[in-house]
Formats: structure tokens, sequence, C-alpha cells
């Protein structure tokens, strides 16, 4: 028996140990990629080795006691009622160990608290089940950011930018981890929450709602994308651009006319103009409860959609992307979803029927709480031939 | 109430039972009858409610124990297809709601109910109607909450219940006012039976028993009835503002109408902080009577870890917004509270020492109690020190709702609490029930139970930092990564290991099943043990003890059976526990007041739930539960304590005016 326990005392805290050496899980909370997960990981590597080291003290003592003093026949002993100066140092121990953790925490908080050094704001709007990202007209190193970008999914920032983002919530509260980038920040409704990131060297990392946000609350993901400093004033240069309408006669010219008569009601291209020539103007406010959805103008300059749960590039491709090198990174996501390398599976699965894809509140009979309002993309009873049309429409918006 | 009596040895003293009607209301009789269901439905011996508690107790744990393999069933592979996203969020949130206040804390309860008095050399609690109300209740909130499996779907906003998420138009079900009503319910039960213990402790202590000589179990239990007594009114306050928001149009965590959503959590974390010691402590109450008992040595530094229980207790309402780290509190804030936290491990800590010492020279005995005992403090160790990781505040925004959370509580609730229980079961069935548990069935439920346990949550630990996070119906390859750390292997492996739980527990149902049919009579002082519920017979009788015992020492059982041999200081047998029980029963009090059963207790709970309900279908329903709670309360507060004779069939014999319940001697 005190061997079990010495092994499980051994295979707890070494399995503690050896999970902070894996490589391959995206969300691995022990591979900082930038500043603030940085600081981070040197507070754990500060108090799960002393965790560590004071288990297995224990359970070594527990452990000698056990085979120590069981039971031979010896007589029964004095009834000793303790030992106070005993007591006052395995108080004082602890006490002692855990003021040196106290003070390097406390000096983690604050620093990791810091935002006047700021670089760069972008504004993370969390709503039922995905991440809005709203870049204010700033200039970044350098490169002039002249009209709001909207965008979703994927946050793409700069390297080596202390970048702070501003979150908050459309409907109910929602949390925004990038396990390498920082620790998690709650977005709650009716407050802002400051949450720094800073990413070393190009590359996408992987990231997951964490605060229990409803129903497809496993199905709110996002990532965010680190560009180099060139990389990343192509990627705001396309980004401002409007979309221009397909050429004429093609299926993606018909695809445009499905979008205006059906997509248009929640989801704004910019650019998109009716074919009165005047604009097209989404109003997701008067069909979805939080009042907002995706902004579809450069939809192929991200390959994930719905929240970051589906790809738009196939299985290849998207290895390409994420097991690029720093070096090549930026170049492999630029490219976009180019025609050969869209997932057609997931894109006109949505199309067909979205909460058959990804469960929300979006049954057109069961909406008299919400005043009518969608929380989710309902089934639109698209023919086959629209669908059609519109991926060939959907592949323009580069 | 009770009435109890300690006659002086020289000049008994004699109280009159006031002379009273003998219906209740002047309606009803009064129930009387000592056996069939009425004696259990309508009584309020301290001993019955307490074994309701544990039978209400282990059936929700069943419960709540499918409804964890239904999840593990669920995480096994990736994009499980057992349960729906809807289900799924409605199998976590239902699995810690009943664990919590279905299972823990009404199991904490049955053990407060049964040992308190028997421990405190009392007759029963001070309120006993009151005792049997808060039963009830607990039954109604019990019935309110899983009633709403069958009436539309049970709540899915998580135990916790956040607002805005917990709000009519982001829960459109019926199943979070189903779960709020129910938890206020439960609440109100607890709230009571929390009263009750704490005047209980206070006041009836037997002749002798200081506080400083009280066994830790009763300080333990003393400390979690003051955590509830400040804690609950808080949720209590919570729930009622989620009710009016939810049925009659209340906007306090309504944002649109300049609500902070923050605001429920800080209720819900002031209570739920404290809520966590309210589980833990009872069980390190059962496991600080059971170390001393078989390692044969009193307990390492009692007041040490009397006043270290205060102490935890204490700062336990110090360190609620640790839940919220992640919420944005601000730098300063979380600094604070991130301190306290790790304050109080340290108190914590004092605990793990002093149980371990007081192994330390001892002989030890390895029986199933005492390897639960043991378990508890190796699993909570591992518990406690995760637990000082994400005491580090920026660590623990990495960690926070992921399964490393997971993995740590349980290793506190799971291995500390349930080991902590399954050690009073085994160290107390004899008492309670008169039979032995069989300890080689126990041997086998107790390994099983460690492998298990540490096969499904030692892997959440891995799980955790290798970032998959809780309460996600799903979880996805892409996210899984490969070799050592891959989500597959680490969820497979938790699955299985909470199969060989799962069959753990079944070994002690199947060990109790054996036990009642087979099991051989316990001795009357089979684990040689040290406190005042060893000095009467087991199963106790109704009055508890034919004496009341005098005490004199802490362990005073024991120090009646041991004298300290003055040359070498071992202790040598002066009497066994049989002979001191048969000297108890020759010298039997001669007058001995119970209360009588009562029938107002059930009939307000009902009263309780029917209200609980109509807030839910409608307020005629309401109405009716209004009544039923108005003229129940008449009843109760009308009715007199004890039964007049001719209540009783047969009739008490002799036409005293006092009854003696029980053949004395």
């Amino acid at each position: 028996m005190p061997l079990r326990r010495i092994g499980l005392g051994l295979a707890a805290s070494s399995a503690i140990f050896l999970a902070g050496c894996a490589r391959n899980a995206p969300q691995d909370t022990w591979q900082p990629k930038g500043e603030n997960a940085e600081k981070i990981n040197t507070l754990q590597w500060m108090v799960f080795p002393l965790a560590g080291i004071v288990g297995v003290a224990v359970f070594a003592l527990i452990a000698y006691i056990l085979w120590r003093f069981r039971d031979r026949g010896q007589a029964i002993p004095h009834q000793s009622h303790g030992n106070p100066a005993v007591e006052i140092t395995l108080t004082i121990i602890p006490a002692l160990i855990l003021s040196v953790v106290g003070v390097f925490t406390f000096k983690g908080i604050f620093e990791l608290a810091q935002t006047n050094d700021t670089q760069m704001v972008i504004n993370v709007t969390g709503q039922q089940w995905w991440w809005e990202y709203d870049y204010p007209a700033q200039v970044v190193n350098g490169v002039e950011i002249t009209q709001p970008i909207i965008t979703s999914g994927q946050l793409v920032i700069p390297t080596g930018t202390k970048v702070l983002l501003r979150e908050t919530s459309r409907d109910v509260i929602h949390s925004y981890w990038i396990p390498a980038l920082n620790g998690k920040k709650d977005a709650v409704p009716g407050r802002i929450n400051l949450l720094r990131i800073q990413a070393n060297k190009p590359g996408i990392f992987a990231g997951q709602c964490t605060e229990f946000c409803g129903l497809s609350h496993a199905n709110m993901r996002m990532e965010a994308v680190a560009l180099g400093p060139e990389d990343f004033a192509a990627w705001i240069a396309n980004q401002q651009r409007n979309a221009e309408s397909p050429a004429q006669a093609t299926l993606a010219q018909e695809g445009e006319a499905v979008f205006l008569n059906q997509c248009i009601r929640c989801h704004q291209v910019n650019g998109l103009k009716k074919a009165d020539g005047t604009a097209a103007i989404a109003a997701p406010d008067e069909n979805v409860y939080s009042g907002a959805v995706p902004n579809l103008t450069h939809l192929m300059s991200r390959n994930t959609f719905a929240g970051a749960k589906f790809d738009l590039l196939t299985a290849d491709c998207r290895k390409n992307v994420w097991s690029a090198s720093p070096d090549e990174f930026g170049s492999a996501y630029l490219k976009g979803v180019t025609s050969d390398c869209l997932n057609q599976t997931n894109l006109r699965g949505w199309l067909r029927n979205a909460p058959a894809m990804k469960p929300m509140y979006a049954d057109p009979t069961k909406l008299a709480v919400s005043d009518g309002k969608y929380r989710g993309m309902p089934n639109l009873g698209l023919s086959e031939s629209d669908i059609d049309k519109l991926v060939a429409y959907l592949s323009t918006l580069k | 109430m009770a009435i109890i009596e300690r006659p002086a040895p020289t000049a008994p003293i004699l109280l009159r039972a006031p002379v009273t009607p003998s219906q209740s209301m002047g309606i009803v009789r009064r129930p009387v009858t000592s056996t069939g269901w009425k004696s259990w439905v309508f009584t309020v011996d301290h001993k019955k409610i307490g074994i309701m508690y544990g039978v209400f107790a282990m059936f929700f744990f069943i419960v709540g124990g499918v409804e964890a393999l239904l999840i593990r069933l669920q995480l096994a592979a990736p994009d499980g297809k057992i349960l729906s996203a809807d289900l799924y969020n409605q199998m976590f949130t239902m699995h810690a709601t009943t664990m919590i206040f279905l299972f823990a804390m009404p199991m904490a309860a049955a053990f407060a109910n049964y040992f308190l008095p028997l421990q405190l050399g009392a007759r029963d609690v001070a309120f006993p109607r009151l005792n049997a109300l808060g039963l009830w209740l607990l039954v109604a909130g019990g019935l309110i909450l899983n009633s709403s499996w069958f009436l539309g779907g049970a709540a899915d906003g998580g135990w916790f219940m956040y607002s805005p998420n917990s709000g009519p138009v982001f829960s459109p079900s019926n199943g979070v006012d189903f779960w709020t009503l129910g938890v206020q319910i439960a609440g109100f039960g607890s709230l009571i039976g929390s009263i009750n213990l704490i005047v209980t402790i206070l006041n009836m202590r037997a002749p002798g028993m200081t506080l400083m000589k009280m066994p830790v179990f009763c300080w333990m239990i003393l400390v979690v009835q003051f955590l509830l007594v400040f804690s609950l009114p808080v949720i209590t306050v919570a729930l009622v503002l989620l009710t009016f928001q939810r049925s009659f149009g209340a906007t306090f965590f309504d944002v649109a109408q300049g609500a902070d959503p923050l605001l429920w959590q800080h209720l819900f974390w002031i209570f739920g902080h404290p809520e966590v010691y309210v589980l833990i402590l009872p069980a390190f109450g059962i496991i600080s009577e059971v170390l001393p008992t078989f390692s044969r040595k009193p307990l390492f530094g009692y007041p040490f870890v009397v006043f270290s229980g205060a102490s935890i207790g204490l700062v336990g309402f110090g360190v609620w917004s640790h839940h919220m780290f992640a919420t944005g509190l601000g730098p300063i804030s979380v600094a604070a509270f991130s301190i306290a936290t790790m304050a109080i491990a340290i108190p914590t800590g004092v605990k793990i020492f002093n149980w371990t010492l007081t192994m330390w020279g001892g002989k030890i005995w390895y029986s199933t109690a005492m390897k639960f005992a043991i378990g508890l403090i190796v699993l909570f160790t591992i518990g406690g020190l995760s637990g000082v990781t994400h005491a580090v505040a920026p660590s623990d925004t990495q960690q926070t709702d992921t399964y490393y959370i997971v993995a740590h509580f349980h290793y506190v609730l799971f291995g500390g609490m349930v080991f902590g229980l399954f050690s009073g079961f085994y160290y107390w069935w004899p008492k309670v029930f008169g039979k032995m548990l069989n300890e080689k069935l126990g041997g086998w439920n107790f390994w099983l139970m460690v492998i298990g346990m540490n096969m499904t949550f030692g892997p959440m630990h891995i799980l955790g930092l290798q970032g998959q996070p809780r309460r996600m119906y799903v979880w996805t390859e892409a996210r899984a990564g490969e070799g050592f750390f891959n989500f597959g292997f680490w969820n497979r492996v938790a699955s299985l290991g909470s199969l060989i739980l799962a069959i753990g527990i079944l070994l002690f149902l199947i060990n109790v099943v054996h036990t009642t049919r087979k099991g051989k009579p316990a001795p009357l002082d089979p684990w040689d043990a040290r406190t005042l519920e060893w000095i009467t017979t087991s199963p106790p009788k109704e009055h508890n003890f034919d004496r009341i015992p005098v005490v004199h020492h802490l362990d005073d059982f024991f120090h009646r059976k041991y004298q300290e041999d003055a040359t070498t200081g071992t202790m040598v047998q002066i009497a066994t526990g049989e002979q001191l029980v048969r000297d108890e029963e020759a010298n039997a009090d001669a007058h001995i007041h119970l209360p009588s059963p009562s029938y107002w207790p059930i009939a307000i709970a009902i009263g309780v739930g029917t209200l609980g309900m109509g807030v839910v279908y409608g307020v005629p329903i309401m109405i009716v539960g209004v009544l039923i709670i108005l003229g129940s309360s008449f009843g109760f507060v009308l009715e007199p304590s004890v039964a007049d004779d001719i209540d009783y069939d047969p009739p008490m014999s002799g036409g005293q005016d006092t009854k003696e319940l029980a053949p004395l001697g």
C-alpha cells in the first residue's frame, strides 16, 4: 500500500510536469507565443513545481507513517494531544512559501494589467456564437487604417505589437481566450474589459470561448493570426477595399442576385449595390437578437466561418497554413481561400441547412420569447442551383 | 419541541408535561404510531430523519452519477453523438446541481442529524419538528428540480446559472424556473436545519462537555451551520431576483435595462464559495473521528484542527471573487482575492499535517473506514495543491473554465468529500443499523473507487492544461493535438475510469444489500471507538441514552475504557464498551420526555412545493399553496409538544402525565 501511494503521488505530479512539454495541442497553455503569455508561463513554472515538491514530500511522509506505524501488535500508545512547536512550525513553513508565491503573483497581476504603452486597439465583441472584430481607424506601425475594418472569427494582428483588445458582448457573457497569447478575459455585456496580447512571430493561434454562453457554446471558436509588418500592411490594404461586382453573365453574378434577394437582410458586403444602383445595406438588427451578423466583404480572406467552427479550406490546404513556418506563414495565409482550396462540403452544407450543422435558435416557430428574432442562421430553404450560384459569388469575396 | 430532563442524581426535578388537547388544531389526532410508514413520514426523531436524509441523498447520488456517466460517454470520442447540445447542457447543469444540493448537502445533513445529538450526549435536536420540516422541504425542492426532466426539459445554464444567459430570452424552457424554485426550497430546508443544529450544539451538550471537549465532527458541523446561516440568505435573495425576472417581468439582470450581469456572479459566489466549505468540512469532521479511532490516538493538535476549521470558514467568506478572475475586476481586486485565496491554503495545510501526525506513533488498523480516511488525505492534498496553482491569478486565467478546474474540484469534492462520507458509512454503519458492512467487499469498494477516481479525474489535469474547455458538448480533433497529449487518448482514459468508479460504487450498494440480508450483528463497540455515540446500544434506542452521560474528557468514551499506565505511558484497558453500555442501562433516568410525531412539517413542505409549482403554472396553484402553508403553519404553532395519552394506540400505561416512550432499564 505505501508503494501504491508513492506511485499515485508521483504519477499525478509527473503528469502535471509532462503536460508542460507537449508540442502538439493548439490550445496548450504551456506554449506561450507572446509576452503576456510568457509572463503567465513564468508564474506557472514557479507554482507548479513548488506544488509538486510539497505534494511528493507530504506523500512520502504519509507512506512512511502508514508503513512504520501499522498495527504490529504494539501496545495502545500514549494519548498525546499534539505538540504546539511542531504545529506552529508547520503553519509558518507553508505561510512562508505562499508569501513568496504571493509576491510574484502580485507583480504578475499588475504587469499583465498594464495598458499604457499600447500600440494598437481592436474592439472585440462576442455574441451567440461568434466573435466580431472591429478595427478603429488608427495608425499601426506606420500603416494607416483609414476607415474601420469589420471582420469576424479570425483576429489578425501584427507581430511584435502590443495590441489592446476592448471586449464586450451583445447578449450573454463570453470569454476570449487565445492560450498562446494571454489568459482569458470575459466579454461582459454592458462592460468593456481590456485584454492585451502580443505575438512574437507570425503564426495562427487557436482559441475557444470559455464562458458558457448557451446552446452552441462548444462551437464558438476563434483564431488569432499574427502577420509580419509587410504582410499585415497588405492585409490592411485588402480589408479596406470594397467588394466588386462579379463579371457580367457569370454564375457568380447570378449568385450576387441571390445574395441581394436573401442574404442581404442580415449580411453586409461593403460596396454591394442593388439593381437600381443604390447601396445595399443589411439590417441584422431587424432579424437577429444580438443585432449583428458576420460581415462577408472579405469572407475568403478568412479560412474559417460560422464562429470559426468550420473550415473554408480543404484539409490539405488547412494543413499548409497551420503548419507553415513563421517565415512562410504570411504568404500562406494571405493567399486566402483559392478556388482549388475551397471546402465545398462545409460551405454548401451550411447554405443548405445551417441549424443542422450547428445548434442554434433558428426555428421560426419558436422565436416568441425573442420577439421573433433569430439567434443563429436559419434554414433558408435555398434550391441547389441557388446554392451553386451563391458559392460562386461568395468565392469572389476575397 | 424537545424537553430534555437532566435529573440530578440526588434531587430529581420532575417537570409536568403540559396538559394539552389531544387533537392538533382540534381536527386530527396526532400521529403516534411507532411502526409502519407513518412512523417515518411524521417522525420528529433525529435518527429517523437522519436515515431518511441518507436514503434521499444516496438516491440522488445515483441519479447524479448516471448523469456523469452519460457526460463521460458523450466525451469519450470527438464529436460525440450520444447527447444533443441541448441535452448535454441540461446534463452537466443537473449533474452539478444534483450532486451539490441533493447529494452532498443532504448526506452531510444525514450524518449531522444522526450523530450530532449522539456525540453531544443529547436525546434529540433542539427543534425536532423544524428538523422534520427541513427534510421535507429538501424533498420538495429535489422533486421540483427533477420534475423538470418530464416537464419540458431541465435547466441548461450551468449550476452557476450566470445571468444574462439564465434570463427568459436565453433560456426559454421552464427548466431554469424549476431549478430556481427547487434550489430555493431546498435552501430553505438547509437554513432551517442550520439554525436548529447551531442551537443544539450550543445548548444541548452533555454536562461537562465544554466546547473544547466536543468531538471535532460536531465542531466542523457547527462551522458549516454558521457558513450556511450567513451564505444561504445571499443565494436566496439572488434566486428571488431571478424568479421575479423570469416569471414576473422584473429586470434585475437585464442589460438592456441597465443591469450589470456581474451582480449575479457576486451574489452567487458569496454563497457559492462558502458552499464549497459547507461540502468539505463535514467530511473533514468525519475523518477527524475515524483517524484517531483507528490510530488509537487522540487527534493531533485538537485546538489547531478546530480553529483551522473555524478560520477556513471565516476566510471562506473572503475569497469568492477567485471564481471571477477573468471577469475584469481590475488588478487591485484580483490581487486581493488572489492573496486571500493563498491564505486559505494555510489552515487547510494545518489540517492535512494534523491528520498525518495523528497517525504518527499510532497503532494503525486498516479498516475500510480508515482506508477511505487516508484516501481523503492523499486525494484532497492533490486537489488542494492544484488549488494553490490557481490562487496565482494570472495562472488561473489560463486554467479557469478548462478541465484542469474540473480535475481540481473533483479531487477536492470526490477525493475529499465523497471519500470522507464513505469513511463515515463504514465507520458508523454498525451504529445505525446494528450490522457490520462487509470489510472484504469494502476493500474492493475502496480500491476500485481509488483507481476509478484517479483514472477519471487525473487525466483531466492534462486535458485542461492542453486547453480543453469545460461545458462543451463536443470536443474536436481540430483542437486535440497529436501524440502523448492527444485529447482522444486522455478522454478515453477518463471515460473508462468513470466506469470503474461506477463499479466501485455499485459494490458499495451490493455491500449494503448483502449486509442488510446476511450481515452479522455488530458488537456494541466494534472499532474500540472514542466518542459518546458508542456508549449506547446499536442502533440507539429512541431516546438515545438511558442516562445522560457526564463528560470529563475529550474522547470521553475512550477514557472510560482505558487508563494510562503511570510507568510505561501506554494505555491499559479497564472496561469494555459492553460493560459501559450495560452500566448505563442499569442506571437509567426515571423520566424521559420526547416530542411526539407531527403531521405539520410535511404538510408545510407540501404547501411550499405547491407554491413553487404555482410560480410556473399560474396564480391559482400559488393560492392553493399559500393556503396549505397558512393552515399547516397554524397547526404547527398550536400543536403541543407532547401528545396526550389517549392519542396513543394502545394508550400509554399507568395514566401518568408523562410519557415513557421506551422501556427503560
